[in-house]
């Protein structure tokens, strides 16, 4: 299909609300005196350029392992040193969290963040499967670095990064039995996906894949632990390490190709297979919520990406510039991710906002907490963000938004049972009793900054804040909404503007934009 | 549009809302103040997932298999610490209160259940499980197929009640009647005039967008629930004691809703995490000792509470681990597992042999009783429904009833 892609205000806009998290009228009216072409080549160049947000300052070079157990460690030590362990790491999920947020609301090149939450939904790390957050960051900076780049080089990144190779089982597999942790999910979520490759495969791969470890950087000299300590109690560092002794370096058939692969001649078959452009292609497009019945544009995507050896930003240029991607389908049909919504609420109103543990937790509450997808394969998307649990979320973001206020429900309604208690009644109370108090302890530090917003009325308008309760919220409408009304809804939010008091008239509307099945759409 | 119905007629085109938004979605409100159902006289399933692919011979120990012992010199369950509950099963040390609902008739379990060709990843054996369509790529789930051909004369907006994030695929139809919600707590809202446009604008007017009718079928439907979910957790105190965890908490939820007489036929509750592929021992015995405590929980209170008679709880896994353990005192992706069932009227003991350890299927079990046999029991003898129909096949029952 090469129809003409019809390029207006309404166009952009549309490009704006899905890869920018939603923009002005202004901005749109900006873009619609370009062309398509131009506005793409431009965005993706920005992103680019943007310089990399400035580093956390709890971030550890190298990282040291605080936990490890050596033989004069003493068990109330070792204790002592696990409390420590998980309070830093709990306040360093929290900043994590936040730091991205923060990254994501002030942008100048929202591209970039919005590739990296892509790439985060596809190369997942589940932050409740890690002991420490700092392989989280460091996972995040290698999926913006290549959020636009070269697809090969993207996969080793997130490879032979302390993150993934935790999170599946890389660390430590070795020749004698590989784990097939990794393996299976590069094969099946990562690159060919199902139908294209075999279980055989899957073990074959698994020994390609075996002998690397984490480990502290070359030359530092080592204290030995305990000889039966677990990995979070001997772990020297987080710089991946490849140990010949542990690999498999027979013979491997993969795809009816066979070598004495490892790791990188893996990656370069798995990253060239045509079913990997073919799928992380798919992926995109479904991302980005472009209706494409015939895959007509997936090939096309899929071609580029193929001749141009896996360039990310190839492949994105033919979407964003495909008359798919402007087709009447496609438009203000895409149910906004969680973390679509907020931070487009936020940049779109302009609230004056510095990102707290509470505002991540918004999110987490919408069923897209970040760093921690539900599993490896990622956030679905689509129609199951909503359900009962999540949309009742999103109707109350307004009190959090508005009044700095965390309703009731914002948490799961307990804690997960992450060890077995003692059968002695005494002891079991004593421990629940702990795991309680732990647990307040969490829930008071992430709500302890509150909500650091500040909504001005006047900012969510280009011009003056109008008189007339219809063209007040009209501009709203033209700001924030991106799909067409249904009828009453204009009609409603008038006459509630109308009855409002007139200081509130603004935040009413606003509220109420918020709680419409509308404003779920890109 | 319609002709003018009588009541009676209406409630049996309830069950199109989820297709026919506009007029029908619109009077969602008023089904709620609606006269009271019959719930309380109503079977009711509980499925239990078993997220991530549980080790079943490590959950269910064939302690007389030296087979067993032989595959897993690290990570196999000590024989003196299983507790014994048959010639050949015992069962995890941390499943003590499963064993106590054993020893009470009120636990049956079927050992080594699957399916032929089984798929090693978790999603496509998940799909596999909660469609109960193995051989090609079906979109609605068991139970969704369920609501559809059996219960079209009840107009609950929430015959399916799911705690959790994710919707689950046993209820996926196009006819949707379920719901997921995580903490009961969110449904509350505004009574004052900015609640009230809330509602206006959470009202259903059919557009030529899918996409947004969607939205508003949701937005209405989750309205009209708040007010339910509000009054049964108002209204009913459960009995025992839950521990602190999710999934035990989540049972205790289910059991106020049991209680209070929700419109609900079949509730979901998910346990996460078995996917133990290295150093697992820690991690399975919470996870068990979670599961037993939160079934013993669950059980003793509906007894307590007077629902327990009505009640049947199933668990399920998208697979077992492989028999033998890796390097990393951890198990990868397997075939078969064992269900467990627990309630009033389950006959309680094991419906099934052992495990046979050595004769495998590239080192995995193969299985011997086929997942949607125990379906079509629930489907037939527990909630009297055509199994065929909904499975699409003849299935053998199995004496899980008395």
């Amino acid at each position: 299909m090469n129809a003409v892609v019809v390029w207006d205000a309404s166009a952009a806009s549309h490009l704006l609300s899905r890869v920018a998290f939603g923009g002005t009228a202004k901005q749109a009216a900006q873009f619609a005196v370009r062309t398509p072409e131009n506005i793409v080549s431009m965005l993706i160049e920005e992103a680019r350029a943007a310089p990399a947000p400035a580093k956390p300052a709890w971030v550890r070079d190298p990282w040291v392992n605080t936990e490890r157990v050596y033989p004069e460690t003493t068990p109330a030590e070792r204790m002592e040193n696990h409390r420590k362990a998980g309070e830093r790491q709990t306040r360093e999920r929290n900043e994590l969290r936040c730091w991205w947020l923060d990254e994501m609301i002030r942008t100048p090149a929202p591209l970039r963040e919005v590739m990296t939450l892509f790439w985060h939904g596809h190369f997942t790390t589940e932050a409740k499967r890690m002991f420490v957050a700092q392989p989280l960051y460091t996972q995040n900076v290698a999926l913006r670095t290549h959020a636009l780049g070269n697809f090969r080089e993207l996969l080793e990144a997130v490879t032979l990064d302390a993150a993934m190779m935790m999170y599946l089982n890389l660390e430590d597999s070795n020749a004698k039995k590989p784990n097939e942790n990794f393996a299976r999910e590069l094969l099946e979520l990562f690159t060919v996906g199902i139908g294209n490759y075999g279980e055989k495969d899957i073990r074959e791969v698994a020994r390609a894949l075996s002998g690397w470890t984490l480990d502290a950087p070359a030359g530092t000299a080592k204290r030995p632990t305990v000889a039966d300590a677990g990995r979070s109690f001997c772990r020297d560092g987080l710089v991946p390490t490849f140990v010949k002794a542990k690999h498999d370096s027979g013979e491997k058939t993969i795809f009816g190709r066979t070598g004495r692969y490892g790791l990188r001649d893996v990656l370069e078959i798995v990253a060239a297979h045509p079913a990997t452009a073919a799928l992380v292609c798919g992926k995109l497009i479904a991302f980005f919520g472009v209706i494409d019945p015939k895959n007509k544009l997936r090939d096309r995507m899929a071609e580029a990406f193929i001749a141009s050896d896996g360039d990310i930003a190839r492949a994105m240029t033919v979407l964003l510039t495909s008359s798919e991607f402007y087709s009447d389908e496609s438009r203000g049909t895409l149910i906004k991710s969680p973390v679509q919504l907020l931070v487009g609420t936020c940049r779109q109103l302009q609230l004056d906002v510095t990102a707290t543990p509470s505002l991540a937790q918004l999110t987490a509450a919408m069923g897209q907490e970040l760093f921690n997808p539900p599993d490896v394969k990622g956030w679905p998307g689509g129609r199951d963000w909503i359900c009962a649990g999540t949309l009742a979320v999103r109707y109350h973001l307004p009190e959090a938004l508005f009044d700095g206020r965390e309703p009731d429900g914002f948490e799961p309604i307990a804690t997960d049972r992450n060890f077995a208690l003692p059968a002695d009644d005494k002891a079991r109370r004593e421990l629940i009793a702990r795991i309680r108090d732990f647990d307040r302890q969490r829930k008071a530090e992430r709500k302890q900054d509150g909500f650091k917003v500040t909504f001005d009325p006047s900012k969510a308008f280009d011009g003056p804040i109008p008189e007339k309760p219809e063209a007040l919220v009209d501009a709203l409408l033209a700001r924030t909404v991106a799909v067409a009304l249904r009828r009453d809804t204009r009609a409603t939010l008038i006459q509630a503007v109308a009855a409002a008091p007139a200081a509130e008239r603004v935040a009413w509307a606003c509220r109420l934009i918020l709680t419409t099945p509308e404003y779920q759409l890109a | 549009m319609l002709p003018k119905i009588d009541r009676r007629s209406f409630l049996s085109v309830g069950a199109l809302t989820a297709t026919v938004p506009g007029f029908l979605s619109q009077t969602g409100r008023l089904f709620a103040d609606g006269p009271k159902s019959h719930a309380h006289e109503e079977r009711v399933l509980v499925v239990v997932q078993l997220a991530g692919g549980n080790d079943g011979l490590n959950t269910l120990v064939p302690f007389r298999d030296d087979a067993y012992y032989k595959a897993r010199p690290k990570i196999a369950i000590d024989k003196a610490k299983s507790l014994k509950i048959a010639d050949e099963f015992a069962l995890h040390p941390e499943a003590g209160d499963l064993r106590k609902l054993f020893d009470a008739g009120q636990l049956g379990i079927v050992p080594n259940v699957g399916y032929p060709n089984p798929n090693r990843s978790h999603f496509r054996s998940m799909e596999i499980w909660e469609t109960a369509t193995p051989e090609k790529d079906a979109r609605t789930g068991w139970v969704g197929r369920y609501f559809d051909a059996e219960c079209r004369d009840n107009a609950s907006p929430m015959l399916g009640l799911q705690l959790g994030e994710k919707p689950a695929m046993t209820f996926s139809h196009v006819k949707n009647r379920a719901v997921t919600l995580t903490n009961p707590s969110l449904f509350r809202w505004d009574t004052g005039p900015v609640g009230k446009s809330m509602d206006q604008l959470n009202s259903v007017r059919p557009t030529e967008n899918g996409q947004l009718d969607f939205l508003q079928r949701s937005g209405n439907d989750m309205l009209t629930m708040s007010r339910k979910i509000q009054e049964a957790l108002k209204e009913t105190k459960t009995a025992t004691e839950y521990a602190p965890f999710n999934f035990s908490q989540s049972l205790r939820l289910v059991a106020q809703m049991i209680a209070a007489d929700v419109p609900t036929r079949v509730y979901y509750v998910s346990l996460g995490g078995f996917d133990t592929h290295a150093t697992q021992a820690g991690r399975h015995a919470a996870l068990l000792q979670e599961l037993s405590q939160g079934l013993g929980s669950f059980i003793a209170d509906l007894k307590a509470m007077g629902h327990l008679d009505r009640t049947l709880v199933m668990t399920f896994s998208e697979f077992g681990r492989r028999v033998a353990e890796n390097e990393q005192q951890g198990t990868d992706h397997g075939t078969a597992g064992p269900m467990f069932l627990a309630g009033g009227k389950v006959n309680a003991g094991i419906h099934g042999a052992r495990p046979n350890l050595t004769d495998l299927d590239e080192g995995d079990l193969k299985y011997q009783t086929d997942f949607r046999s125990v379906y079509a029991t629930i489907l037939k003898k527990w909630f009297n429904a055509d199994a065929k129909q909904v499975l699409g096949g003849d299935y053998k029952t199995l004496p899980l009833f008395g």
